[in-house]
Parts: C-alpha cells; structure tokens; sequence
C-alpha cells in the first residue's frame, strides 16, 4: 500500500481543479459546473478512503513536499525551515473521508438545492465550494503549524464568500464580513503563537523527532533547549503559546466569546451552512486542537481552559437555541453548543471522545443542515417554524432523515450522537471529580443536555407535527432525488456512526468493541507519539471514580439520558399538539436576554465603537499632528532654505567666474595663514 | 644663455591674469573663449618650463594633451555659442539668464 499515498496530494488538489474550472468554464457547462465540484469531491473521497484503507494496514505518511524558505542561525546550523509536506496519520485519515464525504454530499444537494431553485451566479457558489473544500482538505492534511495556519486563513476566506454570496441583499455581505472579521480577531492571536512557537522551538512540525511537541517534552524535561522571552519559564511558557493559538480555535470553532458570527453566517445559502458547520470552518479549529493534542497535553492549564471555555459555550449556546423561530438559527446555536462539547471533551483529555463528536457532529449536523435545506426547499424558501408545520406525511424522507439527525443530537440511545457526547461526559466527570475547575466544566456541559433536548426536539415538532399553519405548508414543493439521496447515506450514518466506539458498553462488558479509540491510539498504524496513548502518558490529571467504574459508567450515561429525555419530553408536552402556541413569553425578563443573544452582539460593537473607535482616533490624531507635523516640517524647512539660496544663481557666466576667482583667493588665502606664508 | 625659471612663470602669470580679466569683464561669448585659451597657454608655459627646468618630458606631454583640450573646448564653445546666438539674436553672456532655475 506504500504507493498509495503518492497520491494524496491529489486529495486536496482534485477540488482546486474543479474551483478553476467552475470560474472559468461554468456558464458554459451543464448545470453550471456542478458537474465538476461532484467529481473532484468524489475523486478525493476514494483517495480519502484508499489513505484511510492504507494507514489501517499499518502505514503512515509523513513527507515534506516543498520548501520555501531557510532560516539561517549565526552557527549556521538548525536554522528553522518552512515548508509544505503532507502528515497521513490515522486523525488526518479519518478527517479526510469525513470532510470529502460531507462536502461530496453537499455538492450532490446543490443540485437540487440552488440549480433545480434557479439561482443565479451558481458557477460562483461552485467555484467558492471547490475553494473551500480544497482549503480544508489541505488544512487536515498540514504536517506543520505554519501550513496550517494558511489553510485555516483561505477557509476564513471562502466563508467570506460563500456566506456573502446573495451579495444583493442587505444582511449578506454584513454577515460576511463579521465572519470574517471576528475569526480574523481570533486568528491574529494564532499568527502570533506561530511566531512564538516557531522562535521558541526553531520548528513547526507536528509530528516526528523534530516537532515541536517533542522539543517542548524535551524542553520540559530538562534535556532538550529552548528560547523563552524575558526568561520565563518553559511551561509557563507552553501555556501562553497554546493559549495564542487557542485564540484562533475560539474563532473558527465559535467558542465563546467569539461566537457571534456564527448565527449571522445563516445568511448564506444552507448547503453553505452545512458545510460549514459539519466538515470544513468549524471543524477546523477542533481539529487543530486534536492535531497539536500533545502540546496542549503538557500544559494543564491550557486545557482546563479548553475545558471550561467549552462547558460554558455548550450551556450558553444551548439556551440562546431555545427560543429561536428561524429553524436555522437553532441549528446554529447547536452547532456553537455542539463544539462547545467538543472542546469540553478534548479538555478533560478525552482526545477520543472529542474526536468520535468531531465525526458524530459532522454526520448528524450535515444532515440536520441538509435537512433544514430540504423544508427550505419545500416551504418555498420560508424559514420561520411558526408558519410551517404538518410536514410529517407530505415529506417522509426529509421528516425520518431529520428526526435521525435529531435523536443523534440530543444525545439519544441508541443514535450515534448519544456514544460521543456520553463519553465526553464521563470523561468530564471522572475528572470533574479530582478537579473543581473540571467539574463545573462538567455541570455545565450535563445541563447543556437538557437544553438540546428541548430544543432540538420544539424543532422538530413545530416543523415536522401539529396542523399545517400556513399555506404554503398545506402545499408542499416536491423535493428530487438530489435532496434525498444524501439525506439518506447521512441519516443512517447518524444512526449507525457510533458503532466506531460503543465505550460504555466496552467497559460494562469487557468486549473490545472501542475501535475508534484503538484507531487512534494506533493499533493499526501511527506515527509515534500522535496516539492516544502517548498524550494520555504526558496528561497531569487524576481520575476518580463514584463506587466502581461500571456504576460510575452507568451514572454518567444514565443522567445525560435522563436529562436528554426530560428535555425533549417536555418540548414534546408542550410543542406536540395540533396547534402549539409560543411558550416563551412567560419566561418574562429573561427571555428579552436570551432573545438578545445576551447583548453579546451589543457588548462587542460597543467595544468596538465605544473603545477601539476612539483609541483608533486619537491614534490618527496623534499620526496626523505629530508624524505628519514632523515629516512635513523637514520638507517645508529645506524647501524655505532652498529658496533663499537660489538666488546665488543669478544665470550671469560672469559673475560665477566672479566667484570661483574669489572663492580660489579666499582658500589660498586660508592656506596661506595656517601654512605660515605670511609671517 | 638660459632664461631663469622665474621669468616663465611671471611670463605664465601674466597670461593667466589677461585671461582672467577677460573672463570678468568681457560680455561678448567670443571673447570668453579666446580669455579661456589664453589661461589654457598660460598653463602650457608653466607646464613646458617646468619640464625643461627638471629635464623630463612628462610636462611637454601634458602641454600636448592640453592643446587637444583646447582645441575640443573651443570647438564645442563654437557650437554652443551658435545656438545661443539662434536663440537670443545676440552673444552677450549676459542675456541668457532664464535656464538659472
């Protein structure tokens, strides 16, 4: 299998060719390159598997493809090297299918979704899929930091233009560029712990002898050197680099407090949206958490704080979803909630746990997108859940596909959804019970549960059940078989997914039935040091358990179905009848709050307007009077002079000769009494 | 019978001084350039003189390099006088002041 992976340069670069040939040939071609976008996805995702297929023969990849530049050190030697190559371990593998795939169904939905709807512009929204798919897959398969961040700056680029993309309409291109701006935000802290990293360790390598995660392990343990500024110390220093580009990861993966783009970012088309939310964006920035795992793994501060950021989020999010009438904008804030568990669970250490949700959340949120598309579709573009309902027996498909995506959502037994947010939980937990810090981390996380549960399932009934309340929802837009086929591959992918790692049932039966976890602790194949194994070695946290660790399984498990249940039972009581009336204003002051999205839009532009603004203004004041003055000064000084001394030019031969004869005299003259003529 | 190395150079001297005379106070272009040979020559007397007085030939040979000199100055002096006598109908130095700035 070793020439296999020749290709994967190929992986990434099959959807470039389709984004080149979209823009330039796609008016001209059927079904405006779509045609295109469909095959390169389709290319990468049987490279992608053919990798995955490869590393679980036991085979990894590791290769640097291109260098770019040198750095020279005064020795002459370890100078840093920046380069691009290409890391194919089991993560960046399993990442792969799970982006090639999401973004093949995408583009296959796109046909019914913008071509069959008439859009116009479509050889743009392709162009702008093949970028973004292109800029992921080479994001995944980044074997250093600084490859990395490029990719991850090109994904905030075609989320830019892809949520921008009804740039004719007034909130768009507003909700374009807060995205942009916002993970911009975020991404100038990552810039800068690139640099930090770079200068502190002399290299930017993932994985191998010469990463960076080994010279910090090496630095930290006192046979290996590093650089610190000021001369703090080595794991003082780990935590603020891991912290810096923890920076970027809270943007793209919209963690609080820079979530707020995330909602705003409906604005683009919905197959945009479920790209975007299940495989490329903001999956990137848990992602880069799961792929440097072993620097953080050394600093537990920084993780308590991935912990707790994540905990927080999970709960936040969850109840700004709870009273959303855009049946989008409550897949938003899932999704901000959703990442929040993941981050949660790479936290407390459960590398396997946050990437079994990494790859759980992707299946059941594309879907969910997908589906939330498909009503779209069929309530002729109309968003609002009040005025749909009664879906049910009209679009059998799209209601048994979502309610799949749903069950997996709020996290119930036996959808895929359930296995990865339990195993989070209780890894939370287990942990929790050591440390506090962990252990409202952890609280927040469980109550977060009931919250989707509610939420999740008030989606699904105000769309799906009751009586039709409008028109257009009495008369539904048939759906092709462009929309249904990948809501089925991913409905049952939701149900089935946690197959990959059924931890629960593992530890009550003692089967070994975790593949996912011998997957990534490189059972098969890995490249040393990037398993599971190896970061739980270099983690700092205690364990405990309540009475045994069957109980302790069981307690977890059971109280996140518990409140899973009571969360959808209740929207069941209360959402569940032919004519279901808005609950929410007896929730009185507090829903004004949470309707606001707690002024978290408000605080920003107010930081923005009320501090930056005029610090930025008196920063202009201080350019204008002073450089300027300054700048200006010098010119105004040596033109005045220039002028007075033109007039030595009279233009008359003569009277330079004058001066030339007097000037000769004048130095003779000179010379003649220091050299002593005269006396 | 020699002549003195003194004598040359008074000679020198005073050639360079008509020269120079005529330079600042003559306004006609023409009488420039011959006020210019003049200091050239008075130069070459010096430069000979003081070849003979050493016993080299490196002076001579400057002298001869200078009288090429000249010869090129006038010619382009010519030239330029040409033009500016097209130009302003007249070759008093004097006129043309207007290229100054």
């Amino acid at each position: 299998m070793e020439g296999v992976f020749s290709y994967a340069p190929a992986i990434a670069a099959f959807p470039l060719v389709a984004f080149v040939i979209a823009l330039a040939f796609g008016k001209y071609m059927p079904k405006k390159g779509a045609f295109a976008g469909i095959f390169a996805t389709l290319g990468s995702l049987v490279l992608s598997v053919l990798m995955l297929v490869a590393v679980a023969s036991g085979e990894v990849y590791h290769e640097t493809l291109y260098e770019w530049a040198i750095g020279e050190t005064p020795s002459g030697i370890g100078g840093i090297e920046f380069t691009f190559g290409i890391l194919i371990d089991p993560l960046s593998a399993l990442m792969l299918v799970i982006v090639s795939l999401i973004a093949f169904l995408v583009h296959v939905f796109s046909l019914g979704y913008m071509n069959a709807e008439g859009e116009t512009g479509l050889p743009r929204y392709y162009a702008g899929l093949g970028l973004f798919t292109f800029s992921m897959l080479a994001f995944v398969f980044a074997d250093n930091l600084l490859m990395a961040f490029m990719f991850f700056e090109l994904v905030g680029l075609c989320s830019f233009l892809l949520i921008g993309f009804w740039f004719r309409t007034r909130s768009a291109p507003s909700a374009a560029k807060k995205a942009f701006l916002v993970t911009r935000f975020g991404d100038y802290f990552f810039l800068i712990g690139v640099v930090a990293i770079a200068a502190t360790f002399g290299t930017l390598q993932f994985a191998g002898d010469g990463s960076f995660v080994a010279a910090a392990e090496a630095a930290m343990d006192g046979t290996g050197e590093a650089w610190t500024p000021a001369g703090i110390g080595i794991e003082s220093w780990v935590t603020v680099t891991g912290l810096l580009v923890l920076g970027g990861v809270i943007g793209k993966s919209a963690q609080f407090p820079l979530h707020t783009w995330l909602p705003d970012a409906m604005e683009g088309p919905t197959t945009v949206s479920a790209l975007i939310h299940a495989a490329t964006m903001v999956a990137a920035g848990v992602y880069l958490v799961a792929r440097m795992f072993g620097y953080y793994a050394l600093s537990p501060t920084a993780l308590a704080i991935i912990a707790f950021v994540g905990g927080f989020t999970a709960l936040f999010a969850a109840t700004m979803g709870v009273v959303k009438d855009d049946i989008k904008q409550v897949l938003a804030y899932s999704t901000i909630s959703q990442y929040g568990y993941m981050m949660l669970g790479l936290g407390v250490g459960g590398y396997v746990a946050g990437v079994f949700h990494l790859m759980n959340h992707a299946f059941f949120k594309a879907l969910l997108f997908l589906g939330a598309g498909s009503v779209i579709v069929i309530m002729h573009h109309e968003q609002d859940m009040w005025k749909m309902g009664g879906l049910k027996d009209k679009a059998p498909v799209t209601y048994y596909t979502f309610l799949a995506g749903a069950l997996a959502l709020a996290g119930i037994i036996p959808f895929s959804g359930f296995w990865s947010k339990d195993e989070i939980l209780f890894d939370a937990m287990i942990v929790g019970l050591e440390e506090p810090v962990i252990l409202a981390a952890y609280v927040m996380g469980l109550l977060a549960v009931f919250f989707t549960g509610f939420y999740t399932f008030r989606m699904v009934f105000l769309t799906f059940h009751g009586e039709p309340r409008s028109e257009t929802a009495e008369d539904p837009h048939p759906v092709g078989w462009s929309i249904k086929a990948p809501l089925i591959v991913l409905g049952v992918l939701a149900l089935v997914a946690g197959i990959a790692n059924l931890a629960p049932v593992a530890k009550l039966t003692g089967l070994d039935i975790t593949f996912l976890q011998g997957w990534l602790d490189g059972e098969y194949g890995a490249v040393e040091g990037l398993t599971y194994g190896a970061y739980s070695d270099l983690l700092a946290y205690e364990t405990g358990v309540i009475g045994s660790e069957q109980l302790t399984v069981l307690l977890a498990a059971g109280l996140s179905l518990l409140l899973a249940f009571s969360g959808a039972g209740l929207a069941w009581k209360l959402y569940n009848v032919p004519e279901p009336v808005a609950h929410k204003e007896r929730l009185g002051s507090v829903r004004e709050t949470i309707e606001a999205n707690y002024y978290q839009d408000e605080y920003q532009v107010w930081l923005a307007e009320g501090l930056t603004l005029p610090f930025a203004r008196a920063a202009d004041r201080f350019d204008q009077t002073v450089i300027d003055g300054l700048v200006d000064g010098v010119s105004t000084g040596s033109r005045s002079a220039g002028s007075r001394m033109r007039r030595l030019q009279t233009g008359i031969v003569t009277n330079y000769a004058a001066l030339l004869v007097a000037g000769f005299i004048a130095l003779l003259v000179v010379l003649g009494f220091l050299g002593g003529w005269f006396l | 019978m020699s002549v003195g190395i003194e004598h040359y150079v008074l000679l020198s001297m005073g050639l360079f001084c008509i020269g120079l005379f005529g330079i600042l106070t003559r306004r006609n272009a023409l009488m420039f350039l011959m006020s210019v040979e003049l200091m050239l020559n008075a130069a070459n007397i010096n430069l000979i003189a003081f070849a003979l007085y050493h016993g080299d030939l490196t002076g001579q040979v400057f002298a001869l390099f200078v009288m090429a000199l000249a010869a090129a100055e006038v010619a382009v002096g010519l030239g330029i006088i040409l033009v500016l006598y097209r130009n302003f109908r007249d070759v008093d130095v004097t006129v043309p002041t207007t290229m100054r700035w």
